[in-house]
């Protein structure tokens, strides 16, 4: 009796310390930040002023709108000869916009990869922020401020998107080159070779193929965004919606949405094929 | 025997390389031919013809109009602390909303964990693909219709609008994950809601939390245009300014949306260092 005691006693006092996930501090801190986070959404719903007894009703509502207003789609208007000439003026301003921002990009890329840069100190940063603010404005903005400088059409709409793709495909193609093998780069740099002789024979066959993919990617993005930067006057199919819009013509509206859905869903499917073909290649 | 094999195996390959280069350098220049061709019709179709060019005027007047935005308006700063506020919050809330949409729509279309593959994949692929493909301003305008004006649209547009990418990514992450970990959960007798939440769940969540965090910034940048439909925010300010014609205000709003967009990257950043 008393040796089973004897035996047990130490499991016992192992074992009335539950097992947990997290040990001392950690378990505080982590329960804190899930605190905060409720006390932070709180607050934001609070500050927001989100009427929440709104969203009980919602899905009963929206379904009543989608059906009284939005659903027969008028497809005799998106059959107009007009609308098939936005959607070919659509696709040309994402096909520009996306080139001269890979064009764009390429400099901008090789500037602001840490490893290639031309100069630690100057050019890397500068080049950073201009891709960064490149980015972080939206395409709308960009639209506006162009078709405010410029005169609505096309030429704001392409100008916009450049400056969006620079953006987006400058941090790709940065990335991507500051995870190239440094070897090939260094035996080029060591014999002899300039600044554009290196990134020529050095970085630029390691990172074709990822190019060509982000330059896939880009489009795709690019012609997403095309299809609203009309909204503010740049040209392409976003005018007719924003037109619809205002006028609340909403069966014009879904058709405009199916019409502009199914353009997306080509385009996804034809670069998810590009993309393909262009990693088989690898 | 073996080398001589090789030796024409070799011999046959550099003829076919040699064809094949030709081949290849023949294509090639057709395509780049045919991209040529596209890059000048859309040039000229869009920039020549489509252009106001007596309404832009000279250069001098083209720079001069730009050159209005140069210049910061000092005075609207303390206006613009509560519509950042505003901003940052729908774009917090918004996630949070997209995550919790996205649960439903990883589920489904994941192909592995999918539950009834025939009906229930093409649902999960279809929302992903519905929300990503309609624009965040043409969500918000449908959210505003069915809302109402106020924050609550922008937050409803933002969330749906980031499902796509999550669940995409998501369901990606899902369907690379190794089966060991499922089937020793399995073999405890776990059914098949527990093996989602410790066998599948606890290998994806680090690229997940990524995937949450990288949408997050994007988020940002998003909810500072969503006041141009009337969702509340900076975006709002940016339209009464460009309506206003105070050039220097657009820039003071735009620094400002810069800077929320740097302190949000600055979060992410130390947020995925410290869970990863």
């Amino acid at each position: 009796m008393d040796s089973i005691n004897k035996r047990t006693s130490p499991i016992n006092s192992i074992s009335h310390t539950k097992w947990k996930r997290l040990k001392y501090p950690d378990s505080y801190i982590s329960y804190c930040l899930w605190l905060s986070a409720l006390v932070f959404i709180a607050f934001s719903i609070e500050y927001l002023n989100i009427p929440l007894n709104r969203l009980l009703g919602m899905m009963g509502r929206m379904g009543e709108i989608l059906t009284n207003r939005y659903y027969p789609p008028d497809i005799e208007y998106i059959m107009d000869l007009d609308y098939a000439k936005s959607i070919l003026e659509t696709i040309q301003m994402a096909y520009l916009g996306a080139l001269f921002g890979l064009v764009a990009t390429v400099p901008l890329g090789w500037f602001s990869s840490f490893n290639m840069t031309p100069s630690r100190r100057y050019v890397y940063p500068i080049a950073r922020l201009v891709t960064m603010s490149c980015r972080a404005v939206h395409e709308m903005i960009w639209a506006i401020l162009f078709v405010s400088i410029l005169g609505f059409g096309m030429f704001s709409g392409v100008l916009a998107l450049t400056f969006f793709c620079a953006g987006f495909a400058g941090k790709l193609l940065a990335d991507e080159i500051e995870a190239i093998d440094m070897n090939p780069v260094e035996a080029i740099r060591a014999s002899g070779a300039n600044l554009f002789q290196v990134m020529i024979y050095g970085v630029f066959p390691q990172i074709r193929v990822a190019f060509t993919g982000i330059a896939i990617y880009t489009w795709d993005v690019a012609f997403r965004a095309a299809t609203v930067v009309g909204f503010f006057g740049a040209g392409g199919m976003g005018w007719y919606l924003k037109r619809n819009v205002l006028q609340i013509e909403t069966e014009r509206v879904t058709s405009i949405l199916l019409s502009i859905l199914v353009l997306v869903l080509i385009s996804e499917i034809l670069s998810a094929l590009a993309r393909d073909r262009v990693m088989r290649m690898k | 025997m073996k080398s001589d094999q090789l030796l024409t195996k070799t011999a046959i390959n550099v003829d076919d390389i040699l064809v094949k280069r030709n081949r290849d350098k023949v294509s090639h220049s057709i395509f780049f031919m045919v991209i040529m061709a596209l890059v000048l019709w859309s040039v000229n179709v869009t920039i020549i013809e489509d252009t106001d060019w007596e309404r832009m005027g000279s250069l001098g007047e083209v720079l001069a109009s730009a050159g209005r935005f140069i210049g910061v308006d000092f005075s609207l700063i303390p206006n613009l602390l509560e519509p950042a506020i505003e901003t940052f919050m729908i774009s917090c809330l918004g996630t949070l909303l997209g995550v919790i949409i996205c649960i439903p729509a990883t589920w489904f279309g994941a192909l592995n964990i999918t539950p009834f593959k025939p009906i229930t994949y093409p649902i999960g692929r279809f929302m992903m693909t519905i929300s990503r493909s309609i624009h965040e301003i043409v969500w918000a305008l449908f959210f505003v219709a069915v809302l109402g004006l106020g924050a609550l649209p922008g937050i409803f547009a933002i969330g749906v609008r980031s499902v796509g990418f999550i669940a995409k990514m998501s369901a990606e992450a899902i369907e690379d994950i190794k089966l060991g970990p499922i089937e020793a959960i399995r073999a405890t007798g776990a059914n098949r809601f527990q093996v989602l939440l410790y066998a599948i769940l606890p290998q994806v969540i680090p690229q997940v939390i990524g995937v949450i965090l990288f949408e997050w910034e994007i988020n940002i940048r998003r909810s500072a245009i969503l006041g141009l439909v009337g969702a509340g925010g900076l975006g709002l300010v940016f339209f009464r300014q460009m309506n206003t014609y105070n050039y220097h205000g657009v820039t003071t709003v735009i620094l400002a949306i810069l800077v929320i967009i740097i302190f949000g990257e600055i979060v992410s950043h130390f947020s995925r260092k410290r869970m990863i």
